[in-house]
């Protein structure tokens, strides 16, 4: 076996793979029960996934706290989500074309879009509870917040980072400067404008449990919280196994819609964060 | 943010800060909203001489400057470590990689009531949120990287005599730094959220106590001066990882 | 342009290589190869893409080893790769985070050779390759040629006495490539290699070598060796040059 170059070249198929994925998680559970059984682990500190499966089925018929089931945090959670999301790309993404176009304005804000990418947005959690008080508005807007900056810089580098052998090409054919920006321009920026908003939704994700842990008992990050303060450390990872789920759903969501409406874009690798 | 730039364009990338301060000011000067609710740079400086001094926020800054540290170097050294082994040895890897996937889409901020519960409510259950926040960029990255090294090199190092764990020393690593940094700067920003939060929940000192208790206490000016200072050192020390490992360290890689 | 004399540097006897069931587009890459080289002989190998040139060039790196049969390198079998057989790839492969010099030094490094004695070595054949000035660029800083240049250095700096060659000037531009092909013709007779050239390219093939192994595709075999006995330098136009390039091409089409 002297000679393998390394590393090894995938002898083994992604099926392979996958099956030993699904094997060393199965082995870890496996453990992870009997040793709860054994006495071996605290039950307070890691309850059983036999336990958590319970708790799966206590949080889908019952709810936690008593009432909010599992599907009124999931609500809760997509509406804030998809409220600030929303709003933050309605207005980064015209004005992201805009200061994108012009290189003096891009120029002036640059400094100020860096420093406010620079700010975390969790530490303006305390500044919106005091001007619009622990309600959806603060929640919504700080999402807001965090998205807006991320799609923003990345709209402005799609436009600026336009092939210019392309606006070339447009010109060439006879566009206008006008034409040459909706038409050449904005199409080619749309690889990265998508690779922004994907950024966006994992910075979201960040965002949402922290705004939820304070001021409120509906939404995931709430449930965690809530959980650790009833000592229910099961919840607590069940909400985690919900918010993963959740995140991951949605990520796939936009790889697909990504290539529903790109198809001819090989995706875009690079974003700013 | 460019290489050389004439005095005017220096103007020109001021010229936003000190629109966006005017308008600030002249809001709080003119009065447009409530002051005690809305307090313009002006009450923000004086904040910081008087309400805040720079002795009391200069404490605030190391404590959380110390978590970070701590946190971060132990999450991007074992996201290294995990990420580069896992990527050369591939059995090990798909075992390693199998419960890393699983709960690489969980955010570190929702790791926070878990990290109370194992940890309690002192320093370690905040290093390893921000741990975490640093730990999965990295070893994704660390664990592309190997996977993507050209093959070519690893056939070249061999001809040239090069064996065994030495093709990890010699090729492997220094082929994957670019990757890991790019996985250290993520890292970094989100281990500097995860601090932040786990300082605003639970914390009695830090620059997320400090903005956290002065809303307590009603001082809209301090929170305002906690968020610069927040955003500041955030700026500041992702400049110095990019100065110190893109612009020196690889040069060979990224433009110059 | 046999020499029965001498013995041979290179023996490839009845090698096949079987490459695994999933890796199908390759399959039984190669069959039954019998080749010959002797010491100090430029030999080329040429054929259409999937012929397994590069498969070959792999075997006698010690990089691959056959499914059956074996190489020979002055008559000991080939075990692995080693410093005694220099490699040059299409993609130059030169690590990106080492300096020209620095890549040439890599082998010598790896052999122990002290740093004075090795930097002396690097700087001497930077000169020889024409990169004086160059030294301390890093490969991304340098142009196609200059890049295979540095990796022909690199590649004799442990001073091989067989030079390897992976369709090295296949990623230049026209001129860049008649350049290089003179260089190289240079570098041979200056340091006296044997030298395995893989090209796809039959021109090249006939200007350079002393003789080109024509190899067919699926499974790979030896459909045709030709010397060629022109005197150097070689005259692409010229007639008897026309011949030899009519010859090969009939046996690959």
């Amino acid at each position: 076996m002297a000679v393998s170059s390394r590393p090894q070249p995938l002898g083994h198929s992604r099926g392979w793979e996958r099956v030993v994925g699904v094997v060393t998680i199965a082995a870890l559970l496996a453990t992870w029960e009997l040793a709860g059984r054994a006495g071996r682990l605290s039950s307070y500190h890691f309850p059983r996934p036999s336990r958590l499966l319970a708790t799966i089925w206590d949080l889908v018929a019952i709810g936690f706290p008593v009432g909010v089931t599992v599907w009124q945090h999931v609500g809760a959670t997509v509406a804030r989500i998809v409220q600030g999301y929303a709003l933050a790309a309605a207005l980064a993404i015209p004005l992201g074309l805009v200061v994108g176009g012009i290189p003096a304005l891009d120029r002036a804000c640059a400094p100020v879009i860096t420093f406010a990418r620079s700010v975390a947005t969790i530490s303006l959690l305390p500044l919106a509870v005091a001007w619009f008080g622990v309600g959806e508005l603060s929640r919504v807007l700080l999402i807001a917040y965090g998205c807006f900056w991320v799609i923003l810089t990345n709209v402005v580098e799609g436009v600026k980072s336009a092939d210019p052998d392309l606006i070339r090409a447009g010109r060439v054919l006879g566009a206008t400067p006008r034409q040459v920006f909706t038409r050449v321009v904005l199409p080619a920026s749309t690889p990265r404008i998508f690779a922004g908003m994907k950024v966006a939704l994992g910075l979201a994700f960040m965002v949402i449990v922290g705004v939820e842990m304070i001021g409120t008992i509906k939404g995931l990050g709430a449930l965690i919280m809530e959980a650790r303060t009833f000592y229910r450390s099961d919840a607590a990872m069940v909400g985690m196994v919900f918010i993963a789920l959740f995140g991951f759903a949605l990520s796939r969501l936009l790889d697909r819609l990504e290539r529903r409406l790109l198809p001819w874009s090989a995706g875009v690798e690079e974003a700013e964060r | 943010m460019t290489a050389r730039s004439s005095p005017r364009d220096v103007w020109a990338s001021w010229s936003g800060v000190l629109v966006v301060l005017g308008v600030w000011q002249a809001i709080a000067t003119l009065r447009l909203i409530n002051p005690v609710i809305f307090p313009g740079p002006v009450d923000v400086v004086w904040a910081a001489l008087t309400l805040a001094p720079p002795g009391r926020v200069l404490a605030h800054v190391h404590s959380s400057l110390v978590r970070i540290v701590w946190g971060f170097s132990l999450g991007a050294g074992l996201g290294v470590l995990i990420g580069v082994t896992s990527g050369w040895y591939r059995r090990l890897g798909s075992v390693l990689r199998a419960p890393i996937e699983l709960l690489r889409p969980i955010p570190p901020l929702a790791w926070i009531p878990l990290a109370i519960i194992w940890f309690g409510l002192g320093e370690p259950s905040k290093v390893f949120i921000i741990c975490l926040g640093a730990f999965f960029p990295v070893v994704t990255n660390a664990y592309k990287g190997v996977i993507g090294i050209d093959p070519d090199l690893f056939r070249a190092a061999q001809t040239l005599g090069v064996r065994g764990w030495r093709l990890l020393l010699r090729v492997a690593l220094p082929a994957v730094l670019p990757d890991v940094a790019t996985g250290v700067r993520v890292g970094w920003s989100l281990s500097f959220g995860a601090l932040v939060a786990a300082e605003l929940i639970a914390a009695d000192r830090g620059l997320g106590f400090m903005i956290m208790n002065a809303r307590e206490l009603g001082q809209i000016s301090v929170i305002m001066y906690g968020i610069i200072v927040i955003g500041a050192l955030n700026f500041l020390t992702d400049w110095v990882i990019r100065e110190a490992l893109f612009k020196r360290r690889l040069r060979w890689h990224f433009a110059s | 342009m046999s020499r029965p004399a001498a013995a041979p540097k290179i023996v490839v006897s009845h090698v096949s290589r079987q490459f695994p069931a999933e890796d199908a587009e390759r399959g039984l890459a190669l069959q039954d190869i019998n080749v010959t080289i002797m010491p100090n002989e430029f030999v080329a190998i040429v054929g259409r893409s999937g012929c397994g040139k590069t498969t070959l060039l792999n075997l006698i790196a010690g990089l691959l080893r056959p499914t059956e049969g074996e190489v020979r390198i002055d008559g000991r079998l080939v075990q692995g790769p080693g410093p005694d057989r220099g490699m040059v790839f299409q993609n130059s492969a030169l690590f990106p985070w080492l300096t020209a010099i620095e890549n040439v030094e890599f082998g010598p490094r790896n052999l122990g050779v002290p740093a004075d004695r090795r930097r002396a070595l690097a700087r001497e054949l930077i000169d020889l390759v024409r990169l004086r000035g160059f030294e301390s660029r890093y490969p991304r800083e340098l142009s196609g040629g200059m890049k295979q240049r540095v990796a022909i250095a690199r590649a004799l700096a442990t001073d091989p006495e067989i030079l390897l060659m992976d369709e090295p000037f296949g990623a230049l531009d026209e001129l860049t490539r008649a350049e290089m092909q003179e260089e190289l013709l240079r570098i041979w007779e200056a340091r006296r290699k044997t030298v395995v050239f893989v090209t796809h390219s039959i021109m090249e093939a006939i200007y350079l070598s002393d003789r080109v192994i024509v190899l067919s595709p699926h499974p790979g075999r030896v459909r045709k060796d030709v010397p060629i006995s022109l005197p150097r330098p070689r005259q692409r136009s010229s007639g008897a040059f026309m011949a030899y390039y009519e010859e090969i091409h009939g046996s690959i089409f």
